[in-house]
């Protein structure tokens, strides 16, 4: 009998907690607890970090002596595109003036903040960040990580802290395409094309030059495929309805396409990593694999220059 | 005093949980050291004792992640329910019956969370979440059970330990059962 009471109590109370703080009514309890517990979490994560690549390095050293073989021989390819870019942007930028068109990101300002925790639960995928309402962040805000690639979005800000909802999150779906000028197959390799590595942890100013990676939009709409990157338990990032004659490669770079107002355009988000063609689906889907190693972020870049649909809505 | 060390290990081990463990998966999931810790509790201190602790676990864990405050207090009640019913099998330990509850207790809590994330209005893929998340953490739990086990069956026996007879030591389970 004592234990149905006790029972029926929890019941009451974790309901009425669950509706309080959907209600945002707990949010300075849990905003509080952060800040006792971030020094912690910080230096815990200080000591995983390192003992985690120990162990990495024991284990994965066949591995890892090939994937910098490989890694070396793609930073001399995406030099040589760098290079080509930087003129071709160039050039653009140049026809905007002259015909006066509107830049969607004419200077991008970031906000630089150290990751805390991570939502331990293998239902969802987020982190936690030492920036909150106070710091001028609010949900929606797109993030980056380090090197400018999409990370995801902010799903819920205290007050001095924020959840970061991941893209391989199952609730966030961004509108993506592929560059069919730019898809260019090859072997798989998750890493970035990053420009420069952006600041640790002080905020970072308004940079006249903008660390996001350099896509460059299609040369026309026709050349690019578009489809939605949604997160995906299983598989943590699948490209999903795009079109069932679509003649992609293992390696096609995958970026937002702005549709929707969201998620600015162009960002990186990762490389197709395998297609899955079913002859009855009028879809196509493919398996990403972000661009962005989202396991064990250190800092990332809110882009608070950027004002999502979301945000902006009456 | 017992509940304030169960605190501070509570405290410590959500920490733990949120920001250290993330780097070491297995099978893709963390292990879920608060539930090991309230599992291991009820199991070696007894169910006066779980009956605070438990809840309190709860709020720790809701604390230090993103779910709704109450979720993780509400995921651990079975635990209570779940150790009442080992304890009723004649057993001379209690570390096979405290990895069977953090077995079984890894499952209903996976589910229930579940239940509260959908209700709250959150996409929660059943069937993938229950594949790959759910099911491993039942396994993973149960390795990790020794590691948060033996620190609380080291730091005290359970309150209704008894001697019977000429120097035998025996277990609750046998004391009740005699």
């Amino acid at each position: 009998m004592r234990v149905i009471w006790w029972l029926l109590t929890v019941i009451a109370v974790s309901g009425t907690g669950i509706l309080l703080s959907e209600r945002r009514a707990l949010d300075p309890v849990q905003n509080t607890t952060l800040r006792v517990a971030a020094p912690i979490e910080g230096s815990l994560r200080d000591i995983a970090s390192p003992v985690n690549d120990v162990f990495d390095g024991i284990t994965d050293r066949g591995e890892l002596v090939r994937e910098n073989q490989e890694l070396k021989e793609r930073i001399a390819e995406l030099e040589r595109q760098i290079a080509e870019q930087q003129d071709a942007q160039q050039r653009v930028a140049e026809l905007e003036a002259a015909l006066g068109v509107k830049q969607t990101r004419p200077e991008d300002s970031l906000l630089a903040a150290n990751v805390i925790a991570e939502e331990p639960s293998g239902l969802k995928r987020s982190i936690a960040i030492d920036r909150g309402l106070s710091d001028g962040i609010d949900e929606g805000m797109v993030v980056l990580s380090g090197s400018g690639v999409l990370v995801g979005t902010i799903s819920r800000a205290y007050q001095d802290f924020a959840w970061i909802r991941l893209i391989t999150d199952p609730e966030s779906a961004v509108n993506a395409q592929i560059n069919l000028t730019a898809a260019q197959p090859q072997a798989t390799t998750p890493s970035a094309p990053t420009p420069t590595p952006a600041p640790a942890t002080t905020p970072a100013p308004t940079p006249s030059a903008s660390p996001l990676p350099a896509a460059t939009p299609p040369a026309n709409e026709a050349s690019a495929i578009r489809g939605v990157a949604a997160g995906d338990l299983k598989d943590g990032l699948v490209l999903d309805l795009l079109p069932s004659d679509v003649a992609i490669g293992e390696g096609s770079l995958v970026l937002s396409s702005g549709l929707g107002g969201n998620y600015p355009r162009g960002l990186l988000i990762g490389t197709v990593t395998d297609l899955e063609q079913r002859p009855q689906s009028p879809f196509t889907k493919a398996k990403v694999e972000p661009a962005a190693s989202l396991s064990g972020l250190d800092t990332v870049l809110i882009l608070i220059s950027f004002v999502p649909a979301r945000l902006s809505e009456p | 005093m017992r509940f304030v060390l169960a605190f501070a290990i509570g405290m410590f081990l959500a920490i733990l949980e949120a920001s250290f463990m993330p780097y070491f998966q297995v099978l893709g999931v963390t292990p879920n050291l608060v539930l090991i810790f309230a599992a291991s509790w009820a199991m070696v201190r007894g169910q006066d004792e779980a009956m605070v602790v438990i809840p309190m676990a709860g709020l720790l864990h809701d604390l230090t992640t993103s779910d709704p405050l109450g979720t993780s207090v509400l995921a651990l009640a079975p635990i209570l329910v779940l150790a009442a019913g080992v304890h009723l099998r004649a057993m001379d330990t209690d570390f096979v019956p405290t990895v069977l509850v953090v077995a079984v207790a890894s499952l209903t809590y996976g589910i229930i969370t579940m239940v509260v994330l959908s209700a709250t209005g959150q996409r929660i893929p059943w069937f993938d979440g229950m594949v790959s998340a759910v099911v491993p953490s039942i396994v993973v739990n149960a390795l990790f059970t020794p590691i948060v086990y033996l620190p609380i069956h080291w730091l005290g026996v359970r309150p209704t330990t008894r001697i019977l007879g000429p120097g035998r030591i025996t277990t609750a389970v046998t004391a009740k059962r005699s």
